[in-house]
């Protein structure tokens, strides 16, 4: 039965399921988070010194675990399907670009095959005094604040070190599960990166978090990585914008054929 | 202002950036109200003079533009100085 045919007793079930996935899961995201917070002072130093490796790249780390442990968190209440999401889909570095429909959606990419992912985001996020100093860390790019040339030259350094880059290119959540207007950043950036963009297809957080709302509801989230694009098949003046259309036509049937 | 102006830029910044035809009336701020950036800015340029057949770009005028109205009006005294 699916939800939009669900009876008054299914519904009722559901409504009990969300207040319980909600009473479950919210405290132990604030104590998750506290854990990592407190943790990281310690943690964050030690691995960069023992492992040698630039503290944003221990920190991109660190949120990746941070996602997988959410994902483990909520998996009583949720089921994940995942397709496609293995390491030959994803070239080191590609530019990764994923539809938007929840808060949620970011804390979903700890299924990722592998960590060092960095986001470019808008600047409300790094005013979650909670989150800012890890964003900050983790070298993630305020696509908002710095303006479209600053930005990008930041994502280049980013994918100059083989980090790879998470682009929602809609700008903003989708409210109405179609997806939005494509911009052309992250297609521009491959274009003149020559980096391969990975189309990611993400449903289900809508359900999780409906718009709007505080409770959660118990759901399937599905996350499919499509094959990787190679920008450079697309030549000439408006090469990314041919390319940010071909994404979009790709990911658009994706998503149609998961409903 | 001539229609065939309005009509053929609204097509091509419709097809161009997935615009809805109501939401493009000559008051519609080009960043604002049609959520343009500065690199659809650049596209859009390059839309038009393939649109019109004529180049446009490198012009003190075209930095000027705000709305679709300030972007016919911009295309039709361009198209009257090439003649």
């Amino acid at each position: 039965m699916t939800e939009a045919t669900a009876s008054p007793g299914a519904s009722r079930r559901s409504g009990l399921w969300a207040l319980v996935m909600s009473a479950v899961v919210y405290p132990l995201l604030i104590l998750q988070t506290l854990t990592f917070i407190l943790l990281a002072p310690m943690v964050l130093p030690l691995a960069s010194v023992l492992t040698g490796r630039p503290l944003g790249r221990i920190v991109r780390y660190f949120i990746w675990i941070y996602g997988k442990v959410w994902m483990i968190l909520i998996a009583p209440f949720t089921r994940f399907e995942k397709i496609g999401l293995t390491q030959d889909r994803f070239p080191q570095p590609c530019i990764i670009v994923l539809n938007h429909l929840s808060f949620f959606d970011v804390f979903c990419m700890g299924a990722l095959p592998h960590s060092n992912v960095g986001f470019t985001v808008r600047s409300w996020p790094f005013r979650m005094i909670w989150y800012a100093p890890f964003m900050r860390m983790a070298e993630y790019v305020d696509m908002e604040t710095l303006g479209h040339d600053e930005a990008l030259l930041r994502c280049r350094e980013l994918l100059d070190s083989d980090t790879t880059l998470v682009f929602f290119p809609e700008g903003h959540r989708g409210r109405d599960g179609k997806l939005g207007r494509f911009y052309s950043g992250a297609f521009k950036l491959a274009v003149e990166t020559n980096v391969p963009i990975v189309p990611l297809c993400i449903s289900g957080t809508d359900r999780l978090l409906p718009p709007g709302t505080l409770l959660m509801a118990p759901t399937t989230i599905r996350l499919q990585a499509l094959a990787a694009v190679d920008p450079s098949g697309f030549t000439g003046e408006s090469a990314h914008v041919a390319l940010r259309k071909a994404v979009k036509t790709a990911m658009a049937e994706a998503l149609e054929k998961q409903k | 202002m001539q229609q065939h102006i309005i009509d053929t830029v609204n097509t091509a910044l419709a097809e161009e950036f997935e615009l809805e035809a109501e939401t493009m009336q000559p008051d519609s701020h080009l960043f604002n109200d049609l959520g343009l950036d500065s690199l659809d800015a650049v596209d859009m340029v390059i839309v038009l003079e393939k649109a019109f057949g004529c180049k446009l770009r490198d012009e003190q005028a075209i930095r000027e533009i705000r709305t679709l109205g300030d972007l016919y009006a911009f295309i039709e005294a361009k198209r009257k100085e090439l003649g």
